[in-house]
């Protein structure tokens, strides 16, 4: 198979074809308690098919190349189904640097290096006395080729590393993970140390009164929240189809006035970092929300052009077909830095079953993981059990102010931020 | 020269997916992807060497004798010794199916849709969504003992999203159906009008208060509740791991004796598994019985090291490492009636239908989100509340089922671990839990 084949052989059935590649190497190390017990190799490859004819998308995808004709077919056939759009074209090609963003070659799938982040995750793990229970550590090396008939070719190399481990100590749980394209940046004595410090010092957790409290949200616990509800809201198809919490209110104070949700596919933070987006499509630095007001939304072709609005540079290819969707790049949280930590409150490292909270009006009840009292600017006394209640929205409009650290997490970065007045139900 | 391997075993998977989706009167997308992989696994000197690849590498012996010796060197890096049991390997028939989906082209499955999504239409819904699943799978296994099965399994499903809107308040009203018998989507207006009408009267819902109360859980939330406070901390792997407080409780009471919960991947239901992905019989597991702690749920591999159970409860998704997982999940019927246990309740709160959950095994702890609900007063229901959660300790929880009804009813879902979904199922009889954790965003 080749893509120039596969653009040809569509010419004459087609308005317009788009052809992604990618081919995928990767290797694996799983721990089962502080031994590693299986060693995992993977090899795949994926083409998907996207074209237009008279304005009806139609996409298929294979996970071999060889039967390119049958997924081409398939694509072709699926458009007839589909409700046309104003389609007004595939991305012409644009003069993009060619490096690529998010490769590192000193990530390679090399089970040598697994070992070696193993080690260092293990030796960060005896800080603090809890027992390992799992984890392990990927490496994978990727390219990627996107190829349209408007002429556009663009083609990317990726690497990804990530390491995860899980610890307990009597019945406190301590998980830690990090996951970047840079070998140099990734922690992992620092994943070793918080998963045993979250287990150890999280033992004889005291109740909590149910009642209002002064709270401190790490990163996990509020990229958990924004996952559910606040990212999904920014999505223009939801936006456009009265699935979002947003509709109607561009131009509105819809989060507190000093801070800003950006997304930026350039940030030095950032593991979601390219030129083009999953279409081909120019990415930039996009305000959702500058100093509190709501001022735009994602969109990927297809949903821009469907509702008469201008590609933002959001398509990102998820799903079992390979179907462009909305999604996000780095998006991060700014606003007024203080020391969260100065005053008494309760931290919150994660939360437990955030995928619950209702995205269309950001209500949410959910069990805490890891929470503390924190005194004296530290993490005193650990807290046994509780549920926080809230709306991620209103929560949104009276920030108390954020750290300076931040973690990525995924393709949020965000600070620990600090909120006062929010509910949590106890057991006594 | 490369070790033998102690124990392979290949398991390729070949699939076409059909996805529709509708949106808002449109139809978005309308097609079918293709996929094959393969996962061959070996047991090495120490642990697990597994390779995964395309599908189409499976072919003569030649070819079979390279990949296994890829999965060889993967296994390198371990530093444990891996055991495994031998256990039964049998395949349970597959069950015949009604309307086959693979027979009905997208076209009409489109109008169906199309005609299904119109009736979600009505005052105050201001949008709509109906997408459509279907997964045709050839499975083949064989392994080093000699054992080999190749069978397809056509499952399908639908979801309804209804979202209605009123002075600034925005609620929705969701419903699925999932099976393995047959398309399941002719005639099913009433799912539809279901969804939109939840919607509507979840606009004059009062937010729930949060605070310890009586709850009665509906049949959909109850299987949620035995999958995730239960079912996930008898999985073998947590256990051995040390990641389960299940983990030393074979024989011990551990919950009220009406309780009985069973994972039984034999049933046919959405999680049917004729085999497991490793190769071995499916059969009924009954993890709790009145309420003793009786069995684990194990694959080959940790039967061997942590005993106590029964294989066949190992899955894996398509080119991914089987692990052990639940499939059709349930609590058995108790004895009381609905009437008894709204009675018995007196005050309180009925939790119906689920948005989700999630459990931390180790620490003992789950949460799960109800789509709605009803204030319990006088033992009757009256107001309907929103967002309500449930929030608890497995083991105390378990003591806290005061009455079991004998209504129980089985609901198809997915379910996710170790960054792998698959199809099961949930169920039980409507519970009574005394004084549990009701989450809320208004508090008491």
């Amino acid at each position: 198979m080749s893509v120039e084949q596969i653009l040809k052989a569509a010419e004459s059935r087609v308005d317009e074809i788009e052809v992604c590649v990618g081919h995928g190497d990767a290797i694996s190390a799983e721990l089962k308690r502080k031994q590693i017990e299986i060693g995992t190799r993977s090899e795949g490859s994926g083409l998907v098919i996207r074209i237009i004819k008279d304005g009806r998308i139609g996409i298929s995808s294979t996970d071999n190349q060889e039967s390119w004709k049958k997924c081409l077919d398939a694509a072709i056939s699926s458009a007839k189904f589909s409700d046309a759009v104003d389609w007004k074209g595939l991305p012409k090609p644009v003069d993009l640097p060619k490096e690529s963003l998010a490769f590192d070659a000193d990530i390679k799938a090399d089970p040598a290096l697994a070992k070696d982040l193993i080690d260092r995750m293990l030796q960060g793990s005896e800080t603090w006395p809890a027992e390992v229970t799992g984890g392990g550590v990927s490496l994978s090396c990727s390219s990627h080729l996107i190829a349209n008939s408007s002429g556009l070719w663009y083609e990317a190399r990726d690497t990804h590393v990530s390491l995860s481990l899980e610890m307990i100590a009597d019945q406190s749980t301590g998980f830690e993970y990090d996951s970047t394209w840079n070998l140099k940046a990734v922690k992992p004595e620092f994943v070793g140390e918080q998963a045993a410090f979250y287990a150890a010092k999280g033992k004889d957790g005291k109740e909590i009164e149910t009642g209002t409290y002064d709270i401190i949200l790490a990163p996990t616990a509020l990229s958990s929240l924004l996952d559910a509800t606040f990212v999904p809201a920014l999505s223009g198809r939801n936006v456009h189809t009265g699935r979002s919490y947003f509709a109607g209110k561009m131009g509105e104070e819809v989060m507190d006035p000093r801070f800003s949700l950006i997304d930026d596919p350039f940030d030095h933070r950032g593991i979601g970092n390219c030129y083009w987006d999953g279409e081909g499509t120019p990415v930039q630095k996009t305000a959702f929300i500058d100093k509190g007001v709501l001022t735009s939304f994602a969109y990927d072709l297809k949903t821009a052009y469907r509702y008469g609005m201008q590609p933002t540079g959001h398509g990102v290819r998820t799903g079992m077909n390979g179907a462009p969707g909305i999604g996000n790049h780095n998006l991060i949280l700014n606003g007024p830095v203080m020391d969260v930590m100065t005053d008494d409150a309760i931290y919150i490292h994660d939360i437990v079953g955030a995928h619950t909270a209702n995205p269309m009006s950001g209500d949410f009840s959910v069990e805490l993981a890891g929470p503390f009292r924190v005194k004296n600017g530290t993490l005193d006394t650990p807290i046994k059990t509780g549920m926080l209640s809230g709306n991620v929205f209103e929560m949104l409009k009276h920030i108390e102010g954020c750290s300076a650290d931040t973690r990525t997490l995924g393709s949020l970065i965000l600070p620990a931020t600090r909120f006062s007045g929010v509910t949590i139900v106890g057991r006594v | 020269m490369q070790a033998e391997p102690r124990y392979y075993d290949i398991r390729r998977v070949r699939g076409e997916i059909t996805q529709i989706d509708i949106d808002n009167g449109k139809v978005e997308q309308a097609g079918t992807s293709f996929y094959d992989k393969a996962t061959i696994r070996a047991l090495g000197k120490a642990g697990w060497g597994v390779l995964s690849v395309s599908g189409d590498q499976i072919g003569s012996e030649h070819l079979n004798r390279s990949l296994l010796s890829q999965a060889m060197n993967a296994s390198v890096i371990t530093n444990e010794r891996v055991e495994i049991a031998e256990v039964p390997s049998k395949i349970h028939q597959i069950p015949k199916i009604g309307e086959d989906p693979r027979n009905i082209g997208i076209e009409e499955k489109v109008a169906i849709l199309l005609d299904l999504e119109k009736e979600a239409a009505g005052e105050h819904i201001t949008s709509r969504r109906v997408t459509y699943t279907e997964k045709a799978e050839e499975i083949f296994v064989t392994d080093s003992s000699g054992n080999e099965y190749q069978y397809e399994l056509c499952r399908c499903g639908f979801s309804v999203l209804a979202v209605a809107s009123r002075s600034g308040i925005v609620q929705m009203g969701y419903e699925r159906d999932h099976t393995i018998k047959g398309l399941n989507i002719r005639h099913r207006q009433n799912v539809a009008r279901e969804a939109a009408e939840r919607a509507v009267s979840l606009l004059d819902a009062k937010p729930a208060k949060g605070g310890k109360m009586h709850a009665i859980l509906d049949p959909e939330l109850g299987g949620v509740f035995a999958h995730e406070a239960v079912g996930h901390a008898a999985e073998g792997d947590l256990v051995r791991e040390g990641n389960s407080v299940l983990k030393g409780k074979i024989g011990s009471v551990i919950g009220s004796s009406s309780i009985t919960i069973v994972d039984d991947p034999s049933l046919v239901e959405f999680g049917f598994c004729p085999i497991d992905d490793e190769g071995s019989a499916t059969s009924r597991t009954e993890i709790i019985r009145n309420g003793i702690m009786n069995s684990y749920l194990h694959s080959k591999e940790t039967l061997a090291r942590v005993g106590d159970g029964v294989p066949g409860h190992c899955r894996g998704m398509a080119g991914e490492i089987p692990i052990v997982r639940m499939s059709n999940t349930f609590i058995e019927n108790g004895d009381a009636s609905f009437e008894e246990i709204l009675e018995s309740c007196r005050n309180g709160i009925l939790l119906k239908g689920s948005r989700g959950g999630q459990v931390d095994p180790g620490r003992g702890m789950f949460q799960f989100n109800a789509e709605y609900g009803y204030l319990v007063e006088g033992g009757e229901c009256t107001a309907m509340v929103r967002d309500v959660s449930l929030a608890g300790e497995i083991l105390s929880t378990l003591h806290s089922v005061e009455l079991v009804a004998k209504d129980r009813a089985l609901h198809p879902g997915y379910c996710g671990k170790g960054g792998q979904t698959v199809p099961v199922t949930d169920g039980a009889p409507h519970l009574l839990l005394r004084d549990a954790i009701v989450g809320g965003c208004d508090v008491c």
